[in-house]
């Protein structure tokens, strides 16, 4: 069947809300991140993703499972501080108005969402009375376990380390995935042993997180937003800030004890003097100095716990990497630090997602099966998988999405 | 990369030391005329003369200083920090005791030798803790010059060598930066020790040497964890200044610096100074106790819209976010409240050191966890907040300890690099540690010259009193009831309105080394023994003693006064004395852990530990005199009344005896108020008359039974007997020696064990002998015993030769316990005793202190028999459900 002559309209285009038949959300302290899928049947597939597309579709031929639907699974973030933006980008996309519902029926019953995140309790009347939808609240945990079980298995090349402005992709065997340590760097941290589908358990976790890194960093510069900071971070030097070992022993290692003199004593120790103001330091190495406290103790709590479960994998996630280089970096450092270089730091490409694509999958796709239901397979399909064949990315720290394909069982 | 390491010194200007510390300095009193006991005493005293209060006594926190004593031999050591500079001094006392013939006879008599000890025998001496700022060096260099500690040890017999290539050991940053003046000025080199060495050295000699050194500290209540110094190893030690450090300590310099991390003190007041406007580590902790980190912090009920995340056992007021709620917030820094910024800050920090404190404990398996370090500086909430970390995450299992003398670990540390430091094998029970009187005011720190003399304190002490009561008023520190929830991001609950480091903190007084201390040998099981029978963690038990303890300070001070000839200065004396006591008792009122775990037979030492402090040798030394007179004048009559009795009887109207002569004690209210009804002997006999058995406690058939068999079976005599007297006169004469005397008659060795120096009526070591020689006057028995035991060495011209000829008898001996208290904490008794206890198969208490308040639940090796007269309603109702006057006559035979 050749779903790509049934749809015309452009993706791109808001007004046109026909090819988004699924949504999830994940409302967060700090940000509200929101996936959705839309059919995909008008984009101009070159050769080489043609091929891998192909490659995809022949794959599974082999299996039970047939290739029902070719489209993407879209990424967005918002503030959460600005959630009327998130508000109002439904409604323009009337993304939940998904899969044959095109149009609201006034009287009819109202459309659950999926939603998971702190927010979706809090925010529940605002979109019941802004967009007429029932957030159906989604356990925080389970939703971000199986977004990365889901990434980590299903998304090739997901999980990556970064040393040194290194970045090295790590081939992930499926049947080796489980244990892992999960680290969710949101506003706080979460720190989950993952045993497999729907086993796990809040292990640890600390409150010395994103929302530390960014409520800290707006108290102290004039940053206007976190993305804003981290920029800041990039181009400080924390040395002015931090006490470092050398600075003790006037310059010197204290190799007793295995410390280089560059190895930071005392972060903001430095701040201390008498006679310099917060105006006297330059926002940069606050920010940076900042940066590295936060990701080098989330590096050191993570370690010591995958240490004691005696788990081999440590992923990161979170809104809080947002892939900035400097972050993953430094949380390489700490975890190569104090593991003595036995255990590495990996990451995951849509960290800050895991949440909201867990959401998405833990739901039933109503909006896709009734879809294919309609339009496809002319009956209601029991289980839908997903394969992804391309990920396409968007502005940088912007959205993007995830090319796939969708089976049917 | 996250490495920390770091000691308190590398912050710079952050501690306003403001932490108790003990009044400085001290020396044997100047023994009292012909008194030769004290020189002997195996507690000294503190020198006064010369004290002197430092600086400006308009100051919140004068100092003591108390410069004029000649420490015979010393030692110290420096730990220099950025802040404050940490001494710790040892001064060393010559053995007096050679040349007292009552002793030297005893020795003789118990087989103790020098010879059987060590070769060079350890001396006896005080550890003292000192700290000055910093920035106030040169105070500290006049406070090491004018004691001369820089030229101590035994050089400073030789005044050609001192003052010349002088070594201190020293650690801290300033012993690199400050070595040049140290030079300059007192002409000694600083030989830089390493710091984590020092620190390790300096806890385990904490945690070994001092009994309640390591405490716990959960929603405001501190509790003292005794620790075996057998089962010590291996723990975390982390210390947490700038940044923090985490140590393994395996043994006795076996350690490994496993973890730390650089989220430390230096973060703490780095942040808190860039977000607020505080001058100092110590404002900026003072804003926190009026916090409110919710301002700040995302907690979990922002998210959950004040909903639990019950699933994972989070709390809605745990901290989800530590400052993530400034980001959904319109604020500028000025818009927050700098106390909200400061209690944030504290609890990120002291909770993420909790947390990755106990994860190391937990990798490398160590059972306890010590905390320690500036940033902690007995500040309740911080150790709250850790407490509750640890709790938190160990789900219980782990709990944080915290000492006592944690901002002296590196300074002893480097005290005990020294290659003779005099400290060595040094064990628990040889240390006494004293609060001398400034301990309640002061910070114990000095500063400005010294003091004249003795009137010069009593001055401090008298323009002391109204800022002293001022400072020493309570605060409340009393917990909130049910507040908190599972989370270890709780608000701790210790908060007072006010910081004051010194309410919080734990003081730290003078250590005393009497290496002649010893545990008593017969006690059954020393780890489990516990003198205290009165526990007074219950707050009602405390107050009941304040009280009592207060209302009896003015009759005490009278006697006291008087004891001196009532002369204008001893009546100066007396006012100081009260004032220093009443100091005592006000900060235990509101930290009853202030000195460490507070037993009633420590408020009573110390009560005359302060007499003696402000010279005060012997309060009731006229009113024993006068007593014993009195009684040894109708001892007689009352032998030959008890010769005149059987075997049965007379062991019963013995022990009637002494019960009923328990009654003549001035520690008792309830017995002063009698005693002007009255003369001794009259009150005797009417209370012997009262002596109705059955008693409340009374096991005098049992103790019958064994002293004088059944009709089918003799029973052995004891071979040797120790009879711990309490008070003189009619006690210990109509009481005590008549039941001696029948000990002796039976072929039983007898040793009178009494206080080595006076407490309120207790007789004495040093006046028992002549009390014997004047009861042997009429007395065959005692004579002949007295003589074999070396007794009567004045009244003889060869002693040796007359013990050997009178050796038919058993002997009578005398040996000082050890103390001079009212009570007796077993654990720290004289070697005379000891060795005395040996042979000895029963062992004798008599009196509240020793019997009741102390030992009444104590098990011994031998048999053992207490028996007391309770005179105080409370005591009697609370131990033996009875009324005032009842008797204990308790006897348990050995198991």
């Amino acid at each position: 069947m050749d779903l790509k002559k049934a749809q015309t309209d452009p993706i791109l285009d808001p007004n046109q809300s026909n090819y988004v038949y699924h949504l999830a959300l994940d409302i967060g302290g700090s940000l509200a991140k929101v996936v959705y899928f839309t059919k995909d049947d008008d984009h101009f597939v070159d050769g080489e993703e043609g091929l891998s597309h192909r490659k995809a579709l022949e794959k599974s031929n082999g299996s039970r499972q047939y290739p029902v639907l070719n489209g993407r699974l879209n990424f967005k973030k918002f503030e959460t501080s600005k959630i009327n933006d998130c508000v109002e980008f439904i409604k323009s996309m009337k993304l939940h108005f998904g899969g044959s519902q095109r149009q609201a029926i006034p009287g009819s019953q109202p459309i659950a969402v999926k939603a998971t995140g702190g927010g979706a309790y809090k925010y529940a009347d605002l979109f019941k009375e802004r967009l007429g939808i029932i957030l159906d609240k989604e356990d925080e945990m389970d939703c971000l376990v199986a977004g990365a079980n889901f990434l980590l298995e299903v998304v090739h090349q997901e999980a990556f380390t970064y040393m040194g402005d290194q970045k090295q992709f790590v081939q992930i065997d499926q049947n080796d995935l489980y244990p892992y340590l999960l680290v969710n760097i949101g506003s706080g941290v979460g720190m989950i042993k993952v045993e497999g589908e729907g086993k796990f358990e809040r292990v640890s976790g600390t409150s010395i997180g994103g929302g530390t890194f960014w409520g800290l960093g707006k108290l102290l510069t004039d940053c206007k937003s976190f993305d804003e900071l981290l920029d800041l971070s990039y181009r400080g030097n924390n040395r002015a800030v931090d006490m470092l070992v050398g600075d003790i022993y006037g310059g010197m290692d204290y190799s007793k004890i295995g410390l280089s003199s560059t190895a930071i004593a005392s972060s903001f120790g430095k701040a201390i003097s008498d006679n310099r103001e917060r105006e006297d330091y330059k926002p940069e190495d606050i920010a940076r100095s900042l940066l590295r406290m936060i990701s080098n103790n989330i590096g050191q709590i993570s370690y010591l716990n995958a240490l004691r479960f005696g788990l081999k994998r440590i992923f990161f996630g979170g809104f809080f990497i947002r892939r900035h280089p400097f972050t993953m970096d430094t949380l390489s450092v700490a975890v190569n630090f104090w593991s003595k270089g036995e255990a590495k730091a990996m990451f995951l490409r849509h960290e800050g997602f895991l949440g909201a694509v867990g959401a998405f999958m833990s739901s039933d796709k109503h909006g896709l099966k009734e879809l294919l239901a309609n339009q496809v397979v002319q009956r209601t399909p029991s289980k839908l998988s997903f394969a992804v064949d391309k990920i396409i990315h968007g502005q940088p720290d912007g959205d993007e999405s995830i090319e796939c394909s969708v089976y049917a069982a | 990369m996250a490495g920390s390491l770091e000691k308190e010194q590398q912050v710079v200007g952050i501690i306003e030391g403001e932490k108790l510390e003990s009044g400085e300095g001290d020396r044997d009193m100047a023994p009292a005329a012909g008194n030769s006991i004290h020189r002997s005493g195996s507690r000294p005293q503190l020198d006064v003369s010369k004290a002197e209060i430092q600086g400006n006594v308009e100051e919140k926190y004068p100092t003591i200083l108390l410069p004029n004593q000649s420490d015979d031999l010393s030692h110290l050591a420096l730990d220099i920090g950025g802040s404050l500079i940490k001494l710790v001094y040892f001064s060393r006392h010559e053995n007096q005791s050679a040349d007292d013939k009552r002793k030297k006879s005893v020795k003789e008599r118990l087989g103790i030798s020098n010879g059987n000890r060590r070769s060079f025998p350890i001396l006896g001496g005080r550890l003292h803790f000192v700290k000055f700022e910093t920035r106030k060096i040169n105070e500290c260099l006049d406070f090491i010059h004018s004691k001369q500690l820089h030229c101590g040890g035994l050089e400073s017999r030789y005044p050609d060598v001192s003052d010349q290539n002088g070594i201190i050991k020293a650690t801290g940053g300033g012993a690199y930066k400050y070595a040049d003046l140290f030079k300059e000025r007192l002409g000694v080199s600083l030989d830089k020790e390493d710091e984590m060495d020092c620190l390790v050295a300096g806890a385990n000699f904490l945690l070994k040497a001092i009994r309640h050194e390591a405490f716990t500290h959960m929603e405001g209540q501190k509790e003292f964890v005794q620790i075996d110094p057998n089962d010590l190893f291996p723990y975390l030690l982390v210390n947490i200044g700038s940044g923090v450090s985490m140590i393994k300590v395996d043994g006795d310099g076996k350690f490994e610096r496993i973890s730390g991390t650089n989220v430390g003190g230096g973060t703490y007041w780095g942040l808190g100074r860039l977000l607020t406007k505080c001058k100092s580590f110590d404002e900026l902790l003072e804003l926190s106790q009026k916090g409110d980190n919710r301002t700040m912090d995302m907690l979990v009920g922002d998210i959950y819209g004040g909903l639990d995340y019950s699933k994972i056992g989070l709390s809605a007021s745990t901290i989800a976010s530590s400052f993530g709620k400034t980001i959904s917030e319109k604020k500028e820094l000025e818009d927050y409240r700098p106390e909200d910024i400061s209690l944030s800050l504290l609890r990120m920090i002291s909770y993420n050191i909790g947390q990755i404190a106990y994860l190391n404990a937990l990798r490398f398996r160590l059972k306890r966890i010590f905390f320690g370090g500036f940033f902690i500086r007995g500040h309740a909430y911080t150790m709250d907040t850790i407490s509750f970390a640890v709790h938190f995450w160990s789900k219980g299992e782990a709990q944080a300890m915290f000492l006592r003398h944690e901002g002296f670990l590196g300074a002893l540390g480097a005290f005990m690099s020294y290659e003779k430091h005099g400290l060595d094998d040094l064990m628990v029970h040889q240390l006494v540690e004293r609060f001398p009187m400034g301990a309640p005011y002061t910070g114990g720190k000095i500063h400005g010259p010294p003091l004249g003399d003795l009137n010069e304190k009593i001055s401090w002490m008298e323009k002391f009193l109204q800022k002293g009561t001022e400072i020493t008023a309570p605060v409340p520190t009393t917990p909130l009831a049910g507040t908190t929830g599972l989370g270890g991001f709780e608000v701790p609950l210790s908060k007072g309105n006010t910081l004051r480091s010194d309410a919080s903190a734990l003081n730290v007084g003078v250590l005393h080394l009497v290496p002649t201390l010893e545990v008593f040998p017969l006690l059954a099981d020393p780890k489990l023994y516990d003198p205290n029978t009165i526990d007074l963690s219950d707050h009602s038990e405390l107050e009941y003693w304040f009280t009592i303890l207060s209302e009896h300070l003015p009759d005490l001070v009278d006697k006291a006064v008087a004891s001196e000839g009532g002369t204008d200065d001893a009546i100066r004396r007396g006012a100081a004395f009260a004032r220093a006591f009443s100091a005592h008792l006000a900060r235990l009122r509101e930290e009853p852990a202030a000195y460490g775990k507070l037993g009633l037979a420590n408020l009573l030492e110390m009560r005359e530990e302060c007499l003696r402090e402000f010279q005060f040798v012997d309060a009731y030394r006229s009113i024993k005199q006068r007593e014993n007179e009195a009684s040894l004048a109708v001892l007689p009559d009352l032998l030959v009344e008890l010769d005149s009795m059987d075997e049965e009887t007379r062991l019963l109207t013995l022990i009637e005896g002494v019960l009923a002569a328990n009654i003549f004690d001035w520690g008792s209210r309830a017995c002063v108020d009698l005693y002007h009804k009255g003369t001794i002997i009259e009150i005797y006999r009417m209370s012997r008359n009262k002596m109705q058995r059955p008693w409340r406690v009374d096991d005098f058939d049992v103790f019958k039974g064994r002293m004088l068999g059944t009709r089918d079976k003799k029973m052995p005599r004891h071979k040797r007997a120790l009879l711990f007297v309490d008070n003189s006169g009619a006690d210990i004469v109509l009481g005590m020696l008549p039941l001696a005397r029948e000990l002796l008659r039976r072929g039983t060795e007898v040793v009178l064990v009494a206080n080595s120096l006076p407490a309120l009526n207790d007789v004495t070591a040093m006046e028992l002998p002549d009390i014997v020689a004047e009861a042997a006057k009429h007395c065959d028995i005692l004579r002949r015993a007295a003589e074999a035991g070396g007794l009567l060495v004045d009244a003889m011209i060869n002693t040796s030769d007359s013990s050997k000829q009178n050796s038919s008898s058993v002997p009578l001996m005398v040996v000082e316990n050890g103390c001079g208290s009212p009570c007796i904490d077993l654990r720290q008794v004289s070697s005379e005793l000891a060795a005395a206890a040996k042979v000895a198969d029963l062992v004798i208490l008599e009196g509240m202190g020793r019997a009741l308040h102390t030992n009444l639940n104590a098990q011994f090796k031998c048999d053992a028999l207490k028996l007391a007269m309770v005179k105080n309603q409370r005591l009697a109702e609370k131990l033996i459900k009875g009324k005032i006057y009842d008797c204990i006559c308790k006897y348990e035979p050995a198991n």
